[in-house]
């Protein structure tokens, strides 16, 4: 261990003389680093981009740095380092380095290369680490890391007989998984400042405030203050006026795990409501509960444009049905009145997490170049997105046109419901479209409503099989990244904030994303114990920033949900492809078009000073728009 | 399956809706047809409904239809909800549809459950109560004659089926209206035709415009001959072309006995470090073969500063063929417009993929930069070898150029390109636009083949090119006007015999030209008002001046010489159909793959010199002034939506789609303008200076944008007459008959519409 701990104090101190915090989070996000580094300084360009505020002289040693040296993030320590791994790159072949593992990432690097071949990803990506193979003749050890971010990453390591020297990979593998190895995660060390604090960005008062709640047909209850009426509910709840709080009691026990329908959403004419819950208990006998329909009634009754009320059972009639025999079910029309029951057709997580595996068969490491397409069409995954946007789709319709209050649920109300009131969401509102609005969406309808992060990633859990995994936040954010394609001007942020997000989904660096409920999260102490990926983020939000964004009022999203305008995220599951260079991005040419504009304006007004100086008559006619005025089209 | 349909996005009119009930009989009795010089009416029928849904509706529109020697002709006094934006052809009126781009005329009687194909010269036994027509550009349009006289229809639909297959290219529209045009002295401007000097495209038909190119690429041991000066040589070569200077004309006169078409090898274009690209038919004479290659290699070795080899790059081995393509095409038209849109929704992709027009476009890119490879890479003079060199030679020879050459990728420089590569080199638009309908086995979408692969390059590049996919869609679609020299002919020779004969024929008195002068396409004046014009400009494109500027620090491209070295000892020379060596050699292997479903095998592609080349290429910042390669993964090359699917109502994105990042930096590339015509009018002085600095634009009112930055308002509302099909609009121009229980797929009984001519012409009803 001698070895590691001069690794280590060298690598601290490289990191504390040197280290503009921008910089060492520009290293920690897994995006491009793999390319970035084969790259040389092309980082990315939105990377680039940021930097370019900085002087040029802070530029040229932070792309040295970043040419091979490990930057350690604060409190991050190595704790080993082998220097004969060979890592072999499905794209350039075996190419040999050292590799380093510390508390928060696998680091290997091969500087004999030109350019110098840097491999930089937080352990938390690990989802598995296997041995392959026996001893070969070379006396080498192989050791295949599956990653949850799209790729598999295989290493060879010379193993020295009769050493007591422990694998570096049995070090990957207790980093990895500090839950099964009873570590603390590294989001709970990493206690990096930012000026701003992520974890206040949703008060829920304020965004039901901000939607005009409550109002005379809708309360806030704190019912639920102490997690009791449903455990994976947040502590804030919005629900019909005229349902005291006892009967929400009555209600939970008819819903599946306790989860009431409650507000989303209220359109801000319509009073049309998105409201979520989970399946009703009816059971094979067809259970009732007074309450239960009670509530739906005031649900519709709140909304005085309709005598309707329509139930989107995200599931295939055929899966919901069968969750009769499990107690579950769905409503059904006699004794619900009034109210329409619409299946969604969107499969379970089981199906989803089989879809995205086909999905990486087909994309990494390599494409197939002739039968591409019919491929990715056998993996279901943009079908299945499809249905997901669909289904959003015809909720957001229903409310917007319709005028028409939906209840949307699944079985439990954590997953597909989730994805679908959140897409409804942010295609009826446009301040969920906003770098800000989206943080919010994501709070509030994925983490307090208990999306379950901890269950569906596994967190630092070596249990790579646990059928409670599924990638349904990625599916969500591949949703989100469709209409950011249909619909290029209409979302404040970039197709590398979206990348972002899905990176520190599995980096465990922040907080946000750990846990399964807000009750969990509050009893970790998150907020105190850990920084918030918002916190990171609200602090650089210009390389998160669409440029070409208008806020149009009023601009309902219809995205066209067909085969012939989705498109596989290939910025996202091919970007390990050195044959892919990252789009180039059109925000980053608007950028350069804004720049030449307040450099052209500056000449403009200098020069009207200075013939206004001269001549001193009549000041010259106004010149052109004023900087930062909305523009606004003529014919 | 997915039943949805938003309901809220309708198209809002911005003009003023006939609130009266449309009575077909009002007002039917003044429409006339606009008719432009030359064009005549053959035949009309009065009270026609245009459809515009899929069902009658009452948004149809009465109207007359008009059978004239160039269109058909839709002439209505009713409209439709249109786009604001909505730009309009000079030539061709809002419902109007070139004969030229008639693709299959299909007459119907409802009643008696009758359909049939029409042709030139046929008779039809039944009174038609539809009468559809497929256009080449994609579009469908249908009308109905239930309250028209059944003898005018009759006439009218068997009209446009003869009319639209012309026995003689002499028949197209194109002669009568350029004789009638010469004839008044005054035509050119009275057409609103541009003044001939203000075009900035080389047309490549004197042998200045050679000289310069030559000059411009520094193509110093090259020469611009004349030997083919009257068609003398070669009937398809052109008059002037450019050859090795170590070539004298009395061997070029020799050497052309050997080779197909007599055509000789051409130069097309030289690269900075002196390899040069040059395209060659084959040789037909066995004897000669050796010899003759070894002479025309060891002329251009010669020409090459550093005189170095030659490499050859066989087409017709590595790539599609004219049927092929065709095939492809005949496919993709059938996905994307003739099967109903949700029947096709579950297997779109698939059906993408077995079309295979896609993996065409991906095939000409990957031998594109195959030979960019070559010159750039291994610093060769290429030549390119095709049977005829008058297809596949046109695209690969015009990529490699684009890829190289920024020059190319400004507006002028495209259309340059496409006339000398395409144009003058002799690529067959008559035959392969089939516009005399007489061999089906002739037509190729090759030119919309290129025009994709473009477009693939620019959708990878935005701001590399000057020109925006609008312009591309539109020249693509100007193939079907029959009036532009561009499109109308398979040669130079062919061009100029045709005119001068119609001239004799028709009298008509020419003077020193000895011919007549076809517009060419370029001169836009004569399809779009300047306005419109503005659309193929692209917001995003840096000129030649702007250095590019990485990471803070201007970076001078470490291409040199040195570093590719290393790559290039590998094989000496790519021998002929290497490709196709390769492609095998993957497909082997990825089947192996298949059958080892081990994630850990480490899996290693094969890969070539030139994807090497290609991959260290996309591992540096691009320079948008110098070479440009594609992505080629699969998972790179698009379908070409708003070519493909501008006309289909259903993929149509409401306030959507790219035009909406367009329509922005177009506002912001405005203001810009503004700010530096402020600016410059600043440092001139008098404003009455400016006007001659900027010679490039004659009118300093117009702006290069079509979207103005205006005066600010208090809120941005959404512009809602944008769409993902921008500026081109499906409302009313195409009605399927997919939905189930019309009458009309009753007979049909799911059966494809889209079967062949032959079987369909058969059903003689």
């Amino acid at each position: 261990m001698e070895k590691s701990g001069s690794a280590d104090s060298l690598g601290s101190k490289r990191s504390s003389s040197r280290q503009p915090s921008v910089d060492s989070l520009t290293s920690t996000n897994t995006t491009r680093s793999d390319r970035s580094a084969h790259l040389r300084s092309a980082v990315s360009p939105d990377a680039a981009s940021a930097r370019t505020d900085l002087g040029a002289e802070v530029l040229k040693e932070s792309s040295r740095i970043a040419e091979g040296e490990l930057q350690l993030l604060p409190r991050e320590s190595v704790q080993d380092t082998a220097s004969d791994v060979t890592y072999i790159c499905p794209f350039l072949g075996a190419i040999r380095g050292s590799l380093t593992v510390t508390n928060y990432r696998l680091f290997f690097k091969c500087l004999d290369k030109d350019p110098a071949f840097v491999l930089d990803l937080p352990v938390g990506v690990i989802s598995r680490v296997e041995k392959i193979g026996a001893i070969s003749a070379q006396g080498e050890v192989s050791f295949g890391l599956v990653c949850k971010d799209i790729r598999n990453l295989r290493f060879a390591h010379r193993y020295q007989e009769g050493s007591l020297k422990k694998s570096i990979f049995e070090l990957v593998n207790k980093f990895a998984f500090p839950v099964s190895n009873a570590l603390r995660m590294f989001a709970f060390e990493y206690g990096q400042p930012f000026p701003e604090n992520g974890w206040k960005v949703y008060d829920p008062l304020a965004e039901y405030k901000r939607q005009g709640l409550p109002n005379e047909s809708w309360r806030i209850t704190k019912a639920n203050e102490h997690y009791d009426v449903c455990e994976t509910y947040p502590a804030t709840l919005v629900v019909p006026a005229n349902i005291p709080d006892e009967e929400l009691k009555r209600v939970a026990a008819f819903r599946a795990k306790g989860r009431i329908p409650v507000l989303s959403w209220i359109h801000p004419e319509t009073q049309a409501t998105v409201t979520r819950c989970s399946q009703p208990m009816v059971g094979v006998n067809g259970k009732r509960s007074k309450e239960d329909e009670k509530h739906l009634q005031a649900i519709m009754d709140a909304n005085a444009q309709s005598h309707k009320l329509f139930i989107f059972d995200a599931r295939p009639p055929v899966n919901a049905a069968a969750n009769k025999m499990k107690g579950g079910g769905f409503e059904s029309e006699d004794a619900y009145q009034n109210a329409e029951l619409v299946f969604l057709d969107i499969h379970n997580i089981h199906v989803m997490r089989e879809s995205l595996r086909k999905l990486k068969e087909v994309v990494y490491p390599n494409i197939e170049e002739s039968h591409w397409l019919s491929n990715l069409e056998s993996t279901h995954w943009l079908e299945h997105i499809k249905l997901i946007l669909a289904g959003a789709l015809r909720i957001a319709d229903k409310v917007e046109s319709g005028k028409t209050s939906v209840v949307v649920h699944c079985s439990d109300g954590w997953d597909r419901t989730a994805q679908l009131s959140s897409l409804a969401m942010l295609m009826l509102d446009g301040f969920y479209r906003t770098l800000r609005g989206f943080q919010v969406l994501v709070e509030k309808e994925w983490l307090s409503f208990g999306h379950r992060f901890q269950l569906r990633i596994g967190h630092g859990d070596r249990n790579h099989t646990d059928a409670d995994r599924s990638p349904v936040f990625l599916q969500f954010i591949d949703c989100v990244w469709q209409m950011t394609r249909q619909f290029p001007a209409a979302f404040e942020f970039n197709e590398f904030f979206l990348i972002t997000i899905l990176d520190h989904l599995y980096s465990c660096l922040f907080g946000t994303f750990l846990c399964n409920s807000e009750q969990q999260r509050l009893e970790e102490d998150l907020p105190k114990r850990t920084v918030s990926l918002w916190s990171y983020i609200n602090s650089q939000h210009e390389e998160f920033t669409n440029p070409l964004y208008v806020d149009y009022a009023n601009h309902v999203l219809y995205p066209v949900v067909s085969m012939r305008h989705l498109e596989l995220w290939v910025g996202y599951y091919i970007r390990w492809n050195p044959r892919m260079r990252p789009q180039e991005p059109l925000h980053q040419h608007y950028r350069e078009l804004l720049a030449k504009r307040a450099e052209l304006q500056r000449k403009v007004e200098e020069l009207q000073r200075e013939v206004a100086g001269r001549v001193a008559v009549a000041p010259p006619e106004k010149a052109g728009s004023p900087a930062g005025s909305p523009v606004q089209t003529c014919v | 399956m997915f039943p949805v349909k938003p309901g809220k996005p309708t198209f809002k009119s911005y003009l003023p809706q006939p609130t009266e009930v449309k009575n077909p009989v009002q007002g039917m009795k003044n429409l006339e047809a606009k008719l432009l010089p030359g064009e005549i009416v053959v035949t009309e029928v009065n009270f026609v409904r245009k459809c515009v849904g899929p069902n009658s509706s009452p948004d149809d529109l009465w109207g007359k239809l008009v059978c004239t020697n160039f269109k058909i002709s839709f002439v209505t006094h009713g409209s439709l909800p249109r786009q604001k934006f909505q730009y309009t052809n000079r030539l061709l009126g809002e419902h109007d549809i070139p004969l030229a781009g008639v693709e299959q005329v299909v007459t119907v009687n409802e009643a008696k459950g009758k359909q049939k194909v029409l042709g030139s010269n046929q008779k039809l036994k039944f009174s038609p109560t539809e009468l559809m027509v497929y256009c080449k550009d994609f579009r469908m349009v249908r009308f109905r004659f239930d309250e028209a006289g059944p003898d005018s229809t009759k006439k009218v639909c068997l009209a446009i089926a003869h009319y639209s297959q012309p026995a003689d290219a002499q028949l197209l529209f194109g002669f009568e209206y350029t004789g009638k045009c010469f004839h008044s002295s005054s035509g050119d401007r009275a057409n609103g035709l541009d003044p001939g000097s203000s075009l900035q495209t080389a047309l490549f038909d004197c042998s200045s415009d050679w000289d310069r190119e030559i000059k411009r690429t520094g193509a110093s041991d090259w020469r611009v001959c004349s030997v083919n000066e009257g068609y003398a040589v070669s009937p398809s070569l052109p008059e002037f072309f450019v050859v090795p200077a170590s070539l004298a004309d009395q061997d070029l006169k020799q050497f052309s006995v050997s080779f197909a078409g007599k055509r000789i090898p051409m130069w097309c274009w030289n690269h900075s470090n002196g390899s040069a690209l040059v395209r060659m038919a084959s040789i037909r004479d066995p004897l000669q073969q050796r010899n003759l290659d070894r002479r025309i290699c060891s002329a251009i070795t010669k020409s090459h500063p550093k005189c170095s080899d030659v490499l050859k790059s066989d087409l017709d081995r590595s790539l599609p063929n004219i049927q092929e393509i065709q095939a492809a095409f005949v496919r993709l038209r059938q996905i994307c417009v003739i099967e109903p849109f949700e029947e096709n929704e579950e297997r779109w992709l698939s059906s993408l993929e077995s079309s295979k027009w896609l993996e065409y476009v991906r095939a000409f890119l990957k031998h594109s930069v195959e030979v960019v490879y070559m010159l750039e890479g291994q610093l060769c003079s290429v030549m390119l070898q095709e049977e005829e060199d008058r297809d596949l030679a046109c695209v690969v020879s015009s990529l490699v150029q684009l890829m190289l050459d920024p020059h190319y990728r400004s507006l002028g420089g495209f259309q340059s390109l496409v006339q000398k590569e395409w144009v003058m080199a002799g690529h067959r638009f008559l035959d392969r636009c089939n516009h005399l309908k007489k061999n089906d086995g002739e037509e190729c979408p090759l030119f919309l083949l290129f025009l994709d692969c473009v477009w693939q390059l620019m959708n990878q590049y935005p701001a590399a090119f000057e020109f925006t996919e609008t312009y591309l869609t539109v020249l693509s679609d100007s193939m079907w006007i029959p009036v532009f020299s561009t499109f109308l002919f398979n040669c130079p020779r062919h061009c100029a015999e045709r005119s001068r004969d119609f001239a004799q024929s028709e009298s008509i008195k020419l003077g020193e030209n000895k011919a007549l002068r076809f517009p060419c396409v370029w001169y836009w004046g004569h399809q779009f008002s300047v306005k419109d014009q503005a659309l193929f400009n692209s917001p995003l494109y840096v000129g030649k001046s702007v250095t590019c500027v990485h990471n803070g620090t201007v970076k001078t491209f470490r291409r040199t010489k040195k570093s590719h070295s290393a790559t290039l000892r590998g094989p000496p020379s790519l021998p002929n159909g290497l490709t196709v060596e390769l492609d095998t050699l993957t497909r082997r292997n990825s089947l192996a793959l298949r059958l080892k479903p081990d994630p850990w095998q480490p899996r290693e592609v094969p890969e070539s010199p030139a994807e090497r080349f290609s991959c260290e290429w996309l591992s540096r910042p691009v320079d948008l002034q110098g070479l440009l390669l594609p992505q080629l993964l699969p998972s790179h090359l698009q379908l070409w939506r708003l070519y493909f699917l501008r006309w289909v109502p259903e993929a149509q994105i409401s306030r959507g789609g790219s035009v909406m990042a367009f329509h922005r930096l177009s506002l912001l590339a405005d203001e810009i303008e503004t700010l530096q015509n402020q600016l410059r009018q600043h440092r001139g002085g008098t404003p009455a200076s400016t006007p001659a600095s900027t010679p490039g634009t004659p009118d300093q009112e117009s702006s290069r944008m079509y979207f103005k930055a205006g005066t600010p308002d208090d809120l941005p509302s959404t512009p809602d007459y944008l769409t993902s099909s921008f500026p081109f609009s499906p409302v009313g121009n195409l009605c399927r008959r997919n939905i189930l229980g019309t009458p009309f797929s009753k007979f049909l009984s799911g059966a494809k519409i889209w079967v062949s001519n032959e079987n369909l012409a058969n059903e003689t009803l």
